[in-house]
Order: C-alpha cells, then sequence, then structure tokens
C-alpha cells in the first residue's frame, strides 16, 4: 500500500515578492514498510518537503495524497486531527512538552486520541522498552541528554500507531553514540512494528543504514536509489 | 491532560507568577478595603442619623412635614405610644413636642428647634443621656432646664447655669419667651444636628406651648411626634404598614431624610466601582504576562498544534492558565482583605485627627469597616472575568501561530 504519494509537487516561498522555488515538481511514492532517507545540500527543499508530507505546509502545486487522503481538502483544524492520527513527528529540536515527563510526552498523543488508560500505559511501557529508557520514565526533557530526548520523541511518534514516521535531521544535534544507538532504535522498529520512516540527514553514518535514499538537489528529485 | 499542563506551565516562571498573583491578591485585597471603608462610612452616617436624627419610623400629623407648624400635634400621643411599644419589632419610643424659636443668651441668638422629651423614653430611644459631656442630663429637679450642644454652648457663650430665652409661638400664635437654665452640654458628633437642636422637658415645652390659651385638660397630652426606634432597620416598612393609621402620618426613615436612601443604594455598589477600576489596572499586568508567555513558547506551541493538538485545546490551555492564576491569587486577596476586614470590623479604624471634618458630615471618628455579603462572590466573579478577558488577546495569538513557521524559527 501506498502511504505517502506526491505528484508535481511545487513550493514557492514569497511568491509576491522575492520568489523562492523550493520545490519544483516533486514526484515521489512511498510504500508502507519503507525505511527512506532523503538528502541533498543545504537548501535543496527537505524540510520543505517533508513539511509538506506532513501536513504542516501547504504546497503551491500538485498533489499529495497521504494514507488515501487528498490532504488539500483538509481545513487546517481537520490536517491537525490527521497529523494526529496518521503521522508521527521527530523534529530536530524542541521535540517534547518541558513541563512533561518522559512518559508524559510519550502518552499525550494518545491522550489526545482518548486512548483508554490501560492501552496507554501498556504502550508507553513497551516504547520506553524499546528506546531503552525503562528507567527514564519520570525524568523531564531538561533532565535528559539530547540522545536520550530524541529516543523519547521517537517514542511519542511511535505511541499513537500513526501510518508512518517522519524526521527532519532527527540526529543533527546528536554526537555518534546517541546517533548510532537511535538508528538502532528506529531500525528495529521498523522491522519488527513494520512502521515506515521517512527522515532526512546530512549524515553519512545515517545515510549509510537507510534502505532507500533519495537525493533533492534545487528542489528536485535528482537520484532515488534502493537498496535491498 | 489540558488543565495539568496549563497548571504545570503556570509554574515554569514561578517569580513571574508570583509577582502576578501577588499583584491580583493585593488588588482583591485593595477593593476589600476601600469597600470595607467606604461602606462603614456610610452605615456610620446611616447609623448615626437614624440614632440621633430619624429613628426608623415616625409619625406626624398629616400636616406636620407642610410647615412644621406647632398647631398640627398629634391625637392622643400617649394612647398610641403605648399601643406601638407593645410591637414585638419596636425596641423604643417616645413622644415629642417640637418647636421652632430662638434662643438667646446675654452674648447672641440663634434660631433653633425645641424637643420636647421624656428624660427616659428620649434615653432608651437616642441614647441622649450617653452624649451629656458636661453637667447632668434633664431630672425634672427643677422647672425650665435646657440641654445645649457644645457648639452651641460655645457660640452663646453658655456654660452650666447660665440662664438662656427661649423664644417660641405658641398654639395660640402668640410670641412666648421664658427663661431656661442650661442643666447639660450635649455632644453626639454630628455637627449639624447638635448645632440646630436644644432639648427641654416636654412638660415643660407644652406649658409653655399652652401659656396664652385657655387650655388646661390634657396639657401633658401634646405632643407632634412619635419616634420608634426598631430590632432591626429592614422591619421599617413592615412596622410601617403595621402602625398606619395610627393616628397620624407614618413615615420610615427613608421618606423622613431620602439622603439615606440615596446611601443606601450607593452602598450596593461601592465595591463593583472600586472592583472595577482596580481590575482594569490588573488586566494590563495579566495581558502582559500571558503574551510573554505565549510569545516565549512559540516553538513548543507550534509543536504541540504540529503533533495533533488542536486549536481548541491549545486555546483554552492558555486560558486555563490564566484562570488557574486568578483562582490561586483571588482566594489569597480575599483571605488577606476578609482579615483586615474582620480586624478592622471589630475595632475600627481611628479617624479622630479628622473627626472634626467628618462630625461636620454626620459621621463618627472610628470606622468600623464592613463589606456586604454580595462582596464575597462579585470578587470571584470580577477575578475570573479580568483573567478571561485579559487571557483572550494571548490565546488568540498562541492559535493564530502557523506550526510550520513557529518550527522553523529554530
Ligand atoms: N519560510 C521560508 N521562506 C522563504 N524561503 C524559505 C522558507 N523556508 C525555506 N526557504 C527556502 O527554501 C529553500 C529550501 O529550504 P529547505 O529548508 O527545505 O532546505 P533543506 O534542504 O531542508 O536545507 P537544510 O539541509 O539546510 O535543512 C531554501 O532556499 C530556503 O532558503
Ligand atoms: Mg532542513
Amino acid at each position: 500500500m501506498d502511504v505517502i504519494k506526491t505528484k508535481g509537487v511545487t513550493k514557492i516561498y514569497n511568491p509576491d515578492k522575492i520568489p523562492v522555488y523550493a520545490l519544483n515538481g516533486v514526484d515521489l511514492l512511498i510504500e508502507e514498510g519503507e525505511f527512506t532517507a532523503i538528502v541533498g545540500p543545504s537548501g535543496s527543499g527537505k524540510t520543505t518537503l517533508l513539511n509538506i508530507i506532513g501536513g504542516l505546509d501547504r504546497p503551491s502545486g500538485g498533489a499529495v495524497m497521504v494514507h488515501g487522503q487528498n490532504i488539500a481538502e483538509l481545513s487546517d483544524n481537520q490536517l491537525i486531527d490527521f497529523r494526529k492520527d496518521y503521522i508521527g513527528f521527530v523534529f530536530q529540536a524542541y521535540n517534547l512538552i518541558p513541563v512533561l515527563t518522559a512518559q508524559e510526552n510519550v502518552e499525550f498523543v494518545m491522550l489526545l486520541q482518548k486512548r483508554s488508560k490501560t492501552e496507554r500505559q501498556q504502550r508507553v511501557a513497551e516504547l520506553m522498552d524499546a528506546v531503552g529508557l525503562s528507567d527514564k520514565m519520570d525524568r523531564r526533557p531538561s533532565e535528559l541528554s539530547g540522545g536520550q530526548q530524541q529516543r523519547v520523541a521517537v517514542a511519542r511518534a511511535l505511541a499513537p500507531k500513526p501510518t508512518f514516521i517522519l524526521a527532519d535531521e532527527p540526529t543533527a544535534n546528536l554526537d555518534s553514540k546517541s546517533t548510532e544507538n537511535l538508528l538502532d532504535i528506529m531500525t528495529r522498529l521498523n522491522k519488527e512494528e513494520n512502521m515506515t520512516f521517512v527522515f532526512s540527514t546530512h549524515d553519512q553514518r545515517v545515510i549509510d543504514r537507510a534502505r532507500r535514499v533519495v537525493t533533492l538537489v534545487d528542489g528536485e528529485i535528482s537520484k532515488d536509489e534502493r537498496r535491498d | 491532560m489540558v488543565p495539568i499542563l496549563a497548571w504545570r506551565n503556570l509554574w515554569r516562571n514561578p517569580t513571574r507568577t508570583l509577582v502576578l498573583i501577588g499583584a491580583i491578591a493585593l488588588g482583591v485585597w485593595a477593593a476589600l478595603f476601600m469597600t470595607g471603608f467606604a461602606t462603614g462610612m456610610i452605615k456610620s452616617y446611616i447609623n448615626n442619623a437614624i440614632d440621633q436624627v430619624t429613628s426608623h419610623v415616625q409619625i406626624h400629623h398629616p400636616k406636620y412635614a407642610l410647615d412644621q407648624d406647632v398647631r398640627f400635634t398629634l391625637d392622643q400621643p400617649e394612647k398610641y405610644l403605648a399601643r406601638i411599644q407593645e410591637n414585638e419589632a419596636v425596641k423604643a419610643a417616645a413622644v415629642r413636642t417640637l418647636a421652632n424659636g430662638m434662643i438667646s443668651s446675654a452674648k447672641g441668638a440663634r434660631g433653633i428647634k425645641v424637643k420636647g422629651i421624656d428624660p427616659a423614653d428620649e434615653a432608651a430611644l437616642t441614647g441622649l443621656d450617653q452624649r451629656i459631656v458636661e453637667g447632668t442630663f434633664l431630672e425634672g429637679k427643677r422647672k425650665n432646664e435646657i440641654l445645649i450642644s457644645r457648639s452651641m454652648a460655645e457660640k452663646l457663650r453658655a456654660k452650666i447655669r447660665t440662664k438662656l430665652v427661649l423664644n417660641l409661638q405658641d398654639l395660640q400664635g402668640e410670641i412666648t419667651p421664658a427663661a431656661f437654665r442650661v442643666v447639660g452640654i450635649f455632644h453626639t458628633g454630628n455637627k449639624p444636628f447638635d448645632e440646630a437642636h436644644v432639648f427641654v422637658s416636654r412638660k415643660d415645652l407644652n406649658l409653655l406651648l399652652t401659656h396664652t390659651g385657655e387650655v388646661t385638660a390634657g396639657v401633658d397630652e401634646i405632643g407632634h411626634e412619635i419616634a420608634i426606634l426598631l430590632q432591626d432597620a429592614s422591619q421599617a416598612d413592615q412596622v410601617k404598614a403595621d402602625l398606619q393609621g395610627a393616628g397620624g402620618k407614618v413615615e420610615t426613615y427613608r421618606e423622613i431624610s431620602p439622603d439615606l436612601e440615596l446611601y443606601e443604594s450607593q452602598m450596593s455598589f461601592v465595591s463593583i466601582i472600586y472592583l472595577s477600576i482596580i481590575m482594569l489596572a490588573l488586566t494590563f499586568g495579566i495581558v502582559n504576562t500571558m503574551l510573554m508567555a505565549v510569545l516565549e513558547r512559540i516553538r513548543e506551541l507550534g509543536m504541540l498544534m504540529g503533533i495533533g493538538m488542536n486549536k481548541a485545546k491549545v486555546f483554552f490551555m492558555i486560558m486555563l492558565e490564566a484562570i488557574f492564576l486568578g483562582l490561586v491569587a483571588a482566594p489569597a486577596g480575599l483571605l488577606l482583605g476578609i482579615s483586615t476586614i474582620y480586624f478592622l470590623g471589630k475595632y475600627g479604624l481611628d479617624l479622630s485627627m479628622y473627626s472634626d471634618s467628618l462630625e461636620m458630615y454626620g459621621m463618627s471618628s472610628i470606622v468600623y469597616f464592613d463589606v456586604p455579603m454580595k462582596v464575597y462572590w462579585q470578587i470571584p466573579v470580577f477575578v475570573g472575568g479580568t483573567a478571561i478577558l485579559a487571557a483572550l488577546y494571548p490565546a488568540y495569538k498562541a492559535i493564530s501561530l502557523r506550526p510550520v513557521e513557529a518550527i522553523r524559527k529554530l
């Protein structure tokens, strides 16, 4: 099944002033269970593409189908609900709610979804264990290292069982050991839960572990390489 | 979840939150203090007026109020007095004979109202015997004893035992002079009242009023006014209805002295005025703080909307932060205010320094603070309303953020 399908997606920033052509017709098909890295030089449009796929921003042209839904048809508020139920996000930084503990952060979206308490508790325990932070449940983000915070963010993104997870440079602020650790977790979840991951990165070690690498140059896909 | 989030967010910057809570609490306290003070002043004015001047209910000849002519006496006042005193609601009542006239000493003369009183009844009614600062109350030892106020004594340069001449119009319309001797000097603390009244015994005054006429029988029966003090001011209208047709025109203190009614009605909205002013000032503080709290959290709010927290919830969260602020601050201010009011209500605030000017307006120099009960629900309503109103704009600001822009500002 296609989880993401884009057709001729364009994005022009500041169309009225000095226009910036960030995306120039991107056709991309991502299937369930893929582990895809979006790479390319700085300014090539990686973040822009992920934001559009994730429904955080709207394209200037073209169509985006996510989980079979044309997201152009959704209002801003419907988009928020759509993101809540179908997309997990791992941002580069400021992922977590500082006043909530690690486990509350993981639980947060499930609470928004009004999942039952037992379901939430079970899922939180399972995911905190999966990211190796069972002993850090009650820590607030400020009491965790950058790598640990990103692992909590991955657990948080996975908790509501989204269709796929988007991560924009999730390892950019991490040292190599934490990067390895996060990638191990992501790879394992990809295999064990068949969770689809789409992430952007500059890091060669991260690129090396991707099963598919899409290269963007000047807002266009210049290379699409599978390594199965 | 949202309430927990809001509550914890409130304490992210404890100093800022505590300062704002302190400001709101202080505002509540100030509103209570000012309301307590104003209500205490007004009540003291009303109570003084009732105690000394109007009582709660008065009965006169229907025409007496028009020109205060001595001829408009009540019909058999003593008989009605007995009936009135049987009423459960009545605390004290007295018959008075009234006359307008002129009092003069060797040093000067002044226009005054003479109140002819039955000393024991009057003492029970107005406590005039407690207001004697020099000499004695009317003891009836001699004929023609008179009580004058301290300020009158100064004006007439009169002392105890000074002889003063009263000139009155009697029931026949003849001007009748009579000599009275000062036995006591009173001071009620109500300057306008003190300067306008003298007291003599009703028996003496009645004799004087019938001086030239043939009236001999029923001289003791003459009276112009029955003044009635009740157990409670709120019974005034009921008692008025009960006494209707008791041989004269029955009026409550509100009718006798319409300014009292005005003051009474003012009491009910002084608190609203003070609360409005203070809460208006606080609004700016709350808006400012909440706006700061929103703007420094732009990224986080963007992230929250990014991962699926909808705008209604974000809006509600910001509103709740302000409401919690009020929920902590209002009780703190109330507690502070209630204890202040309790203390100043019991012991009073001594304004003797200004007693001269207070007496000019008929007020006591010690103000006993008092707040109407309804203030205790007005305060939560006002503080809550202010918090909600002040948070509207910051909350609107928060939901008009676009998540992608907020997140990008890394
Ligand atoms: N909000 C914006 N307004 C105007 N131009 C923008 C905006 N966001 C991005 N751009 C421009 O769009 C182009 C694509 O930016 P984007 O952030 O998608 O690149 P990127 O591949 O993620 O780069 P990096 O690797 O540095 O993160 C760039 O030229 C950038 O300057
Ligand atoms: Mg980027």
